[in-house]
């Protein structure tokens, strides 16, 4: 039988290093795609620590953005297409902030590349291309794993454009390469650590109401809001990869179970107290849950008051809070049918949310080793 | 100029709609704010002016988008002597007795205002035949202010005692309330409602304000304009006029230090209010929905249009005529709104009405009084 020889790019993101950690234990190859002129050889490393490696592991430097060789010398062009039998695509952007065409060029090309290399392998068993939930954009309402894209209700910041785009590409080629395509909801951190490797929009809107500039966020205290733990997605994703080849669209998210909003921020002040006590000296009111017309008022105001940090702070939440203007429950009836016996399910928010904070609270938001 | 000169027109006279209980009669649970008054300084200075004067640290144009016009300017009254002018409007205007007012309450927002520093003429208090308590000093007789501490008797110099001597109250006890900003005057009216319930001799307190903004310095402060003014307010024991019906006060410490906090402060501002307000409301028995008229703090305009949508209240039910004529009269607002409310017929008896301001300190304060 064959050797598994894995192609992983963005080993280094939140996803990314969940799933290293846990193919470095296998018996396969593993080529670590990782960009060049980055010091991303020791972050790796940093990553593998304390596993107990069985996998056969190199780190490349490329650039999926660099074109269908990824920015590869040819020889290891011509080894990785000769060996690869997996690939899982996570690399992109994950910024909501960036100017279209840049995230663009790293999601929606970076993405055309990656399926292009995989068309050169002739070994290719699967391809896991990781997306987002979010490129429902501004629909409203129940979103199937059947369903594509925004629906012609538009997108709240450029990643959920890009994602939505390189869907598209990645749907084209599911009629010739066997793809897995994997929607993510939002990945906090994990489950039995609370430990954050990469801190997104959900974080900040943590630091920001510890440090009481999120006076208010626009949504309904009852609306639901999908967090997932980094590890659920990282045994989700390797169990689909490994048992279904064939393919197919899966949500990696808490479905009907996610918390509401207002339990979430309940859940945050909570913690806050519970891990940093003298917090409560600050007497921070909890962010007021407001109406879109609300927000945006709001918003104006600061934008033209000139006030660099609550401008800074605004716009920071801006970029994914009109999601929560436009309440979403992501079906996940055809993932949970898949994941059925294996024991992985997505464990309930609360119960894990509480770490994640303290996580956050003790590292300094990753400015301190914990 | 002295106290004395300081140019107030002489208000008319208008009949109270109560009389002031007296002695053995029975005790009243409630209190009221039963007379009202203001001084505003005459000369008024639009926000182009100010600019021009390098009083606006911020932009004409923004300032003047979040709803502000001019603001009035104190020359060199001081902020006693625009105290003593509201109460003697309020006095010659409402008939009152001076031997009613069994306390006053001189509430001030700037730590200026509750020493001696504006205080104007700390005179020698030596009482002659001539010259008997209360009555006002020759021209002339101002000296320069007294915060020099040259001696430890300056730290015992007092604007609250000497606003009484110059009001000729004697039968009035003094307190100084202050270091709450803006929200200053609420706590007067909240101690005044207090004592007179608790008091069975205390039949009226009579609430001042009075703030002068130091001459120099911008007038733009957290992106509102700042007014000089006063105003004195009577509240009396059993007054239906303006029945206090409910009030609370949020004070956070943690953002005591306005200089350095100012992000914080404006970020903790509406959630703090929200909740203020509904708590207000809920002790009261009220919804919004009850309330006939918000009568605020001359605050942007902006904020309020917030605001109103945080607590449900729809932009015609919130005063906000003066924001662009007075600009923001630190401590004095929301009495002078309530006034100017009442003259303008905005309001009628048995009207709910909310008051609301906010100080620095970091102070949040509300009211409802029944019309």
């Amino acid at each position: 039988m064959k050797r598994r020889s894995v192609l992983i790019t963005g080993a280094t993101g939140a996803v990314g290093s969940e799933l290293l950690r846990r193919l470095a234990q296998r018996p396969v190859s593993v080529n670590a795609l990782v960009r060049r002129g980055d010091d991303r050889q020791a972050e790796i490393t940093s990553i593998l620590s304390g596993v107990p490696l069985a996998a056969d592991l190199a780190v490349v430097a490329g650039d999926i953005c660099a074109g269908p060789a990824m920015g590869l010398v040819p020889e290891a062009v011509a080894s990785l297409t000769r060996h690869t039998t997996h690939i899982v695509h996570c690399g992109g952007s994950t910024s909501f902030s960036l100017p279209l065409g840049e995230a663009r060029r790293v999601n929606v090309e970076g993405t055309r590349n990656v399926l292009e290399f995989a068309r050169s392998c002739p070994l290719l068993e699967s391809a896991a291309f990781f997306s987002t939930v979010y490129v429902s954009g501004r629909r409203s309402g129940t979103f199937a794993e059947s369903d594509e894209g925004d629906g012609g209700f538009g997108f709240v910041n450029t990643y959920e454009q890009s994602k939505a785009e390189m869907e598209a590409l990645v749907r084209a080629a599911m009629t010739e390469l066997p793809i897995l395509l994997l929607r993510l909801s939002t990945v906090v951190g994990d489950s039995r650590t609370g430990a954050v490797r990469g801190f997104n929009a959900v974080h900040q809107a943590i630091r920001l109401l510890y440090n009481g500039l999120a006076p208010m966020i626009p949504g309904d205290p009852g609306e639901r809001v999908d967090i997932v733990s980094s590890d659920f997605v990282a045994d989700a994703a390797l169990h689909l990869i490994d048992n279904h080849p064939a393919g197919g669209v899966f949500h990696l998210a808490t479905g009907a179970e996610a918390s509401t909003l207002d339990d979430l921020i309940g859940s945050t002040v909570d913690s806050l107290l519970q891990f940093r006590p003298a917090w409560r000296k600050r007497s921070i009111e909890r962010p007021l849950l407001v109406d879109l017309d609300t927000y945006e008022l709001f918003v104006r105001s600061v934008e033209e008051t000139g006030n660099d940090v609550l401008r800074s702070a605004t716009r920071s939440i801006r970029t994914f809070a009109y999601q929560l203007a436009h309440p979403k429950l992501f079906e996940t009836r055809k993932t949970f049918a898949a994941l059925g016996g294996s024991g992985i399910t997505p464990r309930p928010p609360l119960d894990f949310y509480p770490r994640v904070v303290k996580y956050c609270l003790e590292s300094n938001w990753g400015m301190q080793q914990c | 100029m002295s106290l004395t000169e300081t140019s107030v027109e002489m208000p008319k006279r208008r009949a109270l709609t109560e009389s002031p209980l007296v002695r053995g009669q029975s005790r009243s649970t409630s209190a009221g704010i039963a007379a009202l008054a203001e001084y505003l300084p005459p000369r008024v200075a639009t926000l182009s002016e100010l600019a021009a004067e390098g009083l606006l640290s911020g932009s004409a144009e923004t300032l003047a988008s979040f709803g502000f016009g001019s603001v009035h300017l104190a020359g060199e009254e001081s902020n006693l002597e625009m105290a003593v002018a509201a109460v003697e409007k309020l006095f010659v205007e409402n008939d009152i007795d001076r031997d009613e007012i069994g306390l006053v309450l001189y509430a001030t927002a700037l730590s200026s205002s509750s020493t001696m520093w504006n205080a104007g003429s700390p005179r020698t208090t030596k009482v002659s035949p001539d010259s008997g308590a209360g009555s006002s000093p020759g021209k002339g007789s101002r000296l320069e202010p007294v915060l020099e501490l040259n001696e430890v008797a300056d730290l015992f110099r007092y604007p609250a005692t000497q606003l009484q001597s110059e009001l000729d109250l004697p039968n009035a006890a003094v307190i100084g309330i202050n270091q709450l900003g803006c929200a200053s005057i609420f706590a007067a009216l909240r101690v005044a409602r207090a004592m007179i319930l608790a008091e069975d001799d205390l039949i009226s307190v009579l609430c001042v304000s009075a703030d002068k903004f130091p001459p120099s310095h911008k007038r733009d402060l957290i992106y509102n304009v700042v007014s000089d003014g006063a105003c004195a307010a009577l509240v009396r024991r059993g007054a239906a006029r303006n029945r206090i019906v409910e009030c609370s006060h949020v004070t956070k410490g943690a953002l005591w230090d306005a200089g350095s906090l100012e992000n914080e402060i404006l970020a903790a501002y509406f959630p703090t209010a929200k909740s203020v307000i509904d708590r207000t409301l809920e002790k009261a028995g009220l919804t919004i929905d009850d309330i006939a008229l918000v009568i605020p703090h001359n605050v942007s305009l902006r904020s309020w249009e917030i605001l109103g949508r945080l607590i449900g209240c729809p932009p015609e039910r919130v005063y906000t005529d003066n924001i662009r004529r007075v600009g923001h009269t630190v401590a004095s607002d929301t009495l002078l709104n309530l006034r100017l409310a009442e003259e303008s017929g905005r309001i009628k008896r048995g009207d709910l009405l909310l008051l609301f301001t906010f100080g620095y300190g970091l102070n949040w304060a509300c009211m409802v009084v029944e019309h």
